[in-house]
């Protein structure tokens, strides 16, 4: 039996209080060290929501479990309460939502059992946090009929690319829901949807993914209301590039599986349609230092007189030739065309289906890939104006669904293209 | 005398003679035996080839991640190779039913003997194969690992750490098989302990800074590299 991801006391607490409107889960801790932060910013928030909805903060700070001691009145103590616990390991800076994976899975079975009309789950740097962000994830949720809230960041072109690259516009291709976030990490959700998540992972309690792609999937599956809210600009600590394929296998593993999972649903959609969006966006950040670009495109090229013998177990022929005259290009003239692009995610989904070879083997493989594509959309995208790197990114959607049919086909006939 | 000298000769070439010819049937035997147990053999691996190209057992075993095993076998085909496996089980088979039909008690000698040795095969069998499968995967760790952090020799690390393994699997599975003994032992210590002391050696005295001034330049490019990284990846 799986044990229960809600420490002990915290679990009594919640038994204690039976019911609520609303749980926020605050995944990180306040890096201020102020223990009320958390509490400061829901309440402000909730304070803006018409209704007044009682509501329940679980914060992720890492104490034992303890009801808020913030400074307030009886009344608005009753109102919010917050229980501070430990639900995940010791939190690093730029840890990836997979790794916060019980975090959120506490969260969720804490809304499941309280009973809860609409959940708010806060992963994202509780410095750039404010209570608009909290109120505009979880508002369309409690009062618009949306059973899924996911987040729009207002950041420069940099940011996010191995959302922009594969994980959104793989999303938009399979369920055809054009998202820009489809992993969050901030999410607000519905009851509806918090149970139909809960019941999937009592059902399969032993296949151990991630709950974070799995949301988005989930909810288009099953014809739930899906929304955006522009939320802010989220601060972004600096990674360490070695780090990058651990990074690159911990976000597109729970991906590839999800899609394996889903293969029933995702095989049935065509096209994709826009999804109603909330609030105004803020403006974006300044660019601030440059990226190494050279040593990306090394790493491509490393990468290609490398891994062939591993590339060549997941990519066609076809493909990999290209990959090989790619790399043969002088640096000035390294564009990677998208169509490219798509075919190499959609094989190595495949490859990764099959289990070709191990699977952490085949993610790590695919970091210069991706390092090839950063390189070229960089070099696109240098001086371009945020409307034209838009109009480049959805370029590249539609290109991931023009190649859905090829994914369509290799999925059901693995070996044809591969003599 | 020479009535005496011709007398031996006959008895002696009576003696052989017979003795070819009491052997002559156990010849006759063996030989039936090994060309029943031929055509046994023909007939059962052609069964068990059609079975396993039915089943598509080669694209089986290369999806079930055992590609090492592909490389191995004879065509790329393990098809062929468990094919051919039984077939030179059931000739043995064979060729004992004929040695025992010529000299009982030279069977029960080798049976004994070959029984008593086939755990050792089997054990060596065994840890060839671990072995072998291990130092691919390790190879393919390193080699992925370095080509993440840019190595140019990335191939060159992994091809070392294969065949490290797959030497030391070598030493391991003829140790098994009991040959070679203490020379295998021995080269091994000196070989291993050779590395070591050679790497020891050139980190601690001669290379001692030119690793130093390695480490630093490492530390601080990745020092520069995250203050300067406007990418972000998630």
């Amino acid at each position: 039996m799986e044990p229960d991801p809600i420490p002990g006391e915290t679990l009594e607490q919640i038994e204690r209080i039976g019911s609520t409107d609303l749980v926020i889960g605050v995944l990180r801790s306040d890096p201020e060290g102020e223990d009320d932060g958390a509490a400061r910013l829901v309440r402000e928030a909730l304070g803006r929501l018409s209704g007044g909805a009682r509501a329940v903060v679980i914060h992720n700070n890492g104490t034992a479990a303890s009801a808020s001691n913030v400074s307030s009145s009886p009344v608005e103590e009753e109102r919010v309460r917050v229980l501070g616990c430990r639900l995940a390991g010791p939190e690093l800076a730029g840890t990836p939502p997979q790794n916060l994976s019980d975090a959120y899975r506490a969260i969720f079975t804490a809304g499941g059992k309280l009973g809860a009309r609409a959940c708010g789950v806060i992963a994202s740097d509780l410095r750039a946090v404010t209570p608009q962000w909290i109120l505009r994830l979880v508002e369309p949720a409690l009062e618009e009929g949306f059973d899924l809230v996911t987040p729009c960041y207002s950041g420069h072109k940099f940011e996010g690319l191995l959302n922009k690259s594969i994980v959104a516009p793989l999303n938009r291709s399979l369920y055809g829901a054009r998202i820009q976030n489809p992993m969050g990490p901030d999410f607000g959700l519905s009851g509806k949807l918090l149970q139909q998540v809960f019941r999937q992972e009592s059902r399969s309690p032993a296949l151990q993914i991630s709950p974070v792609p799995t949301i988005t999937p989930t909810a288009i599956a099953a014809g739930m209301q899906v929304c955006e809210a522009n939320v802010g600009v989220r601060l972004l600590p600096p990674m360490d590039p070695k780090d990058l394929s651990s990074l690159v296998a911990q976000v597109m593993g729970p991906v590839f599986l999800d899609m394996e999972r889903n293969a029933a649903v995702w095989q049935r959609i065509r096209g994709s349609h826009p999804v109603p969006r909330f609030g105004d966006p803020a403006s974006p950040p300044q660019e601030t230092g440059t990226a190494d670009l050279h040593r990306m495109l090394e790493s491509f090229q490393i990468g290609v007189q490398n891994l062939r013998d591993v590339w060549s177990l997941a990519l066609p022929p076809k493909t990999m030739l290209e990959t090989v005259r790619l790399a043969r290009l002088p640096p000035d003239q390294f564009r990677m065309p998208d169509e490219l692009w798509v075919s190499i995610i959609y094989d190595f989904a495949l490859a990764h289906r099959l289990r070709t070879i191990s699977r952490d083997h085949l993610l790590r493989s695919m970091t210069p890939l991706y390092l090839g594509w950063v390189v070229s959309y960089a070099r696109e995208v240098q001086t371009a104006t945020p409307e034209a790197v838009e109009s480049r990114l959805e370029r590249l959607s539609r290109a991931f669904e023009a190649g859905k049919s090829y994914l369509m086909s290799r999925w059901r006939w693995p070996d044809r293209f591969n003599p | 005398m020479w009535g005496q000298v011709e007398q031996s000769l006959n008895q002696a070439m009576v003696r052989v003679l017979s003795q070819f010819a009491s052997l002559l049937p156990g010849l006759a035997a063996l030989v039936v035996a090994l060309f029943v147990s031929i055509l046994v053999a023909g007939l059962l691996t052609g069964i068990l080839r059609r079975l396993l190209v039915r089943i598509q057992f080669d694209e089986r075993m290369f999806r079930g991640g055992l590609s090492s095993l592909v490389e191995w076998s004879p065509s790329k085909s393990p098809t062929l190779l468990v094919t051919r496996v039984i077939w030179w089980i059931l000739i043995l088979i064979g060729f004992l039913i004929g040695l025992s039909a010529m000299d009982t008690s030279l069977t029960s000698k080798l049976v004994v003997g070959l029984f008593g040795y086939l755990p050792h095969v089997f054990a060596a069998v065994i840890v060839l194969v671990a072995g072998n499968i291990i130092a691919r995967f390790l190879s393919r760790s390193v080699l992925i690992g370095a080509v993440n952090m840019n190595l140019q020799y990335a191939r060159l690390l992994a091809a070392g750490v294969k065949w490290l393994v797959i030497v030391l699997t070598v030493a391991m599975a003829l140790e098994h098989l009991g040959i070679g003994g203490f020379i295998i032992r021995l080269g091994f210590g000196i070989l291993f302990g050779g590395i070591v002391l050679a790497l020891a050696l050139a980190v601690g005295l001669g290379s001692k800074e030119l690793v130093t001034r390695s480490l630093e330049r490492e530390a601080s490019k990745t020092a520069a590299r995250q203050s300067e990284e406007s990418l972000s990846h998630f």
